[in-house]
């Protein structure tokens, strides 16, 4: 009986973090209409293939060392090189295959690895239309399977720095996927430049409309059932006892579910009170859940619900300054939602939510919020910034600006979007 | 190569090959097969960019 009980708790947990993976990969179906509708027609296929590429390389590099640096580098920058982090998580280790002895490495493994693809996708949108291909999966690769990982292995841990130091908390990863994506995001964006048309001479910014608004509104919602598995994914299956999050406290996904779905209805508000537009009404509902995420396991969901508000108005005030300050051509608007909007709910945590117990780790505070947003901030932007730097010196960053006005559709994808062309009902539609 | 297990009894890791050394070698040409894609991608795209010039 005993022995029935452990194997039904074991394959409970098998099946929870499978179908939060399964769930996880209806995000990147609403990325990928999210990106694709924002392009405009010329180049909707190579958005829509960069964005695929993101993940098919995200996936086999995270099982050749992200998930080693995300057991061995909780500490710091110095890794873990015992025998027990090798065995758990190389990529020649037992556990890293078929094994029946462990039932859980694949599935957390997977989980991550669509987490990581993630922050590849949160990245491919604010890039579109003029970046090369391969520059583009070497970056992704970079943010996929090292840079966000390092940064989970520091703020999404048991064992994570930020915890045991300065009692950091993030249920929701608005630090290390989404603060550390935008970032990356935002040092690339800063050496790519703006797309051909953007800008004016006299600095002023022109809109860039994308070619189907409809899709891009459906990826988003698309997307709203994706986090499901998303924040299913963050906690803690532990079969006999009470849910835990993974910075050990308990929680309830009852819990998640008052304050996901609250978040999701005010991030829509905010973004439809400031803009009356679609588009930012959906990017609100994700800037709504960014802007909460951090505290989704504890806050009273009307906090959750005037937070998100607040986050959904945020977003698009903030893409339009990032616009004007930094002549910042986001297509999607990543930085904003998912950097500022992130940046402002690790925060806004600290202020909420202080004092909560971590056993013998420091109590949920301010500071530790602080410490925690500013290291994710560095931690996205460097690498991003740097790296775009080398490629763009190497000629391997930016597409050729003849191919740019002609539009990547034709002259790199083999098949077309469009063949019967789009009738825009501005034109008129003729009479049968 | 092939299975590493002569019963299911007491079996732990049994992916193809567990225990030996071509597992690592899978791993190392699944590497080199990626890197190397990357850079046909590279040169291919740089090859399509010339001839739109």
């Amino acid at each position: 009986m005993e022995d029935q009980m452990t194997w039904t708790t074991t394959v409970n947990m098998e099946v929870y973090y499978w179908w939060c993976t399964a769930f996880m990969f209806i995000i990147h179906a609403g990325f990928l209409g999210y990106e694709m509708g924002a392009s405009r027609m010329k180049n909707v296929l190579a958005s829509g293939t960069k964005n695929i590429l993101a993940f098919a390389f995200v996936i086999p590099t995270f099982f050749f060392f992200g998930w080693w640096i995300y057991l061995a580098f909780p500490t710091g920058l110095i890794p873990d090189m015992s025998a027990e982090t090798m065995a758990a998580g190389a990529p020649w280790a037992e556990a890293m295959g078929p094994n029946l002895a462990d039932n859980a490495t694949g599935v957390f493994w997977a989980a991550f690895a669509l987490f990581a693809a993630t922050t590849a996708s949160i990245f491919s949108g604010a890039v579109i239309e003029r970046i090369k291909v391969t520059g583009f999966i070497i970056l992704a690769i970079l943010l996929g399977s090292v840079v966000w990982i390092l940064g989970a292995s520091w703020a999404w841990h048991g064992d994570g720095w930020l915890l045991t130091e300065f009692g950091w908390h993030d249920f929701g990863a608005a630090g290390c996927v989404h603060l550390v994506a935008a970032m990356f995001a935002f040092g690339v964006l800063l050496n790519l430049g703006p797309r051909i048309g953007k800008f004016n001479p006299d600095a002023t910014a022109n809109e860039i409309k994308p070619h189907n608004v409809p899709m891009s509104v459906f990826g988003l919602m698309v997307l709203f059932v994706g986090f499901f598995g998303f924040l299913g994914g963050c906690i803690i299956y532990n079969g006999t006892g009470q849910w835990t999050t993974i910075f050990g406290n308990p929680a309830t996904l009852s819990a998640i579910a008052f304050n996901t779905v609250m978040a999701f209805a005010g991030g829509i508000i905010g973004g439809w009170a400031v803009t009356r537009d679609p588009f930012w009404m959906m990017s609100g509902a994700l800037a709504g859940v960014f802007a909460t995420a951090s505290g989704l396991d504890l806050y009273w969901p009307p906090l959750v619900f005037i937070l998100a508000v607040a986050g959904g108005a945020l977003a698009p005030i903030a893409a339009k300054w990032l616009e004007n300050t930094f002549k910042l051509d986001d297509a999607v608007g990543a930085v904003s939602v998912h950097g500022v909007c992130g940046a402002f709910g690790i925060l806004a945590f600290g202020i909420f939510a202080s004092g909560y117990p971590n056993g013998d780790y420091p109590d949920t505070n301010f500071m530790g919020q602080f410490i925690g947003m500013i290291t994710m901030a560095v931690l996205g932007f460097v690498p991003g910034y740097g790296v775009s730097f080398v490629l763009k010196q190497l000629d391997m960053l930016r597409i050729p600006e003849e191919v740019e006005i002609l539009g990547m559709d034709i002259v790199k994808v083999p098949v077309t979007a469009y063949p019967e062309g789009m009738q825009s009902a501005l034109k008129g539609v003729p009479a049968e | 190569m092939g299975s590493p297990i002569e019963s299911w009894e007491g079996a732990t890791a049994y992916f193809t090959g567990a225990g030996g050394s071509t597992p690592m070698i899978f791993l190392i040409l699944s590497v080199v097969l990626c890197v190397g894609l990357i850079v046909h991608g590279y040169i291919d795209e740089e090859k399509t960019y010339k001839k739109h010039k």
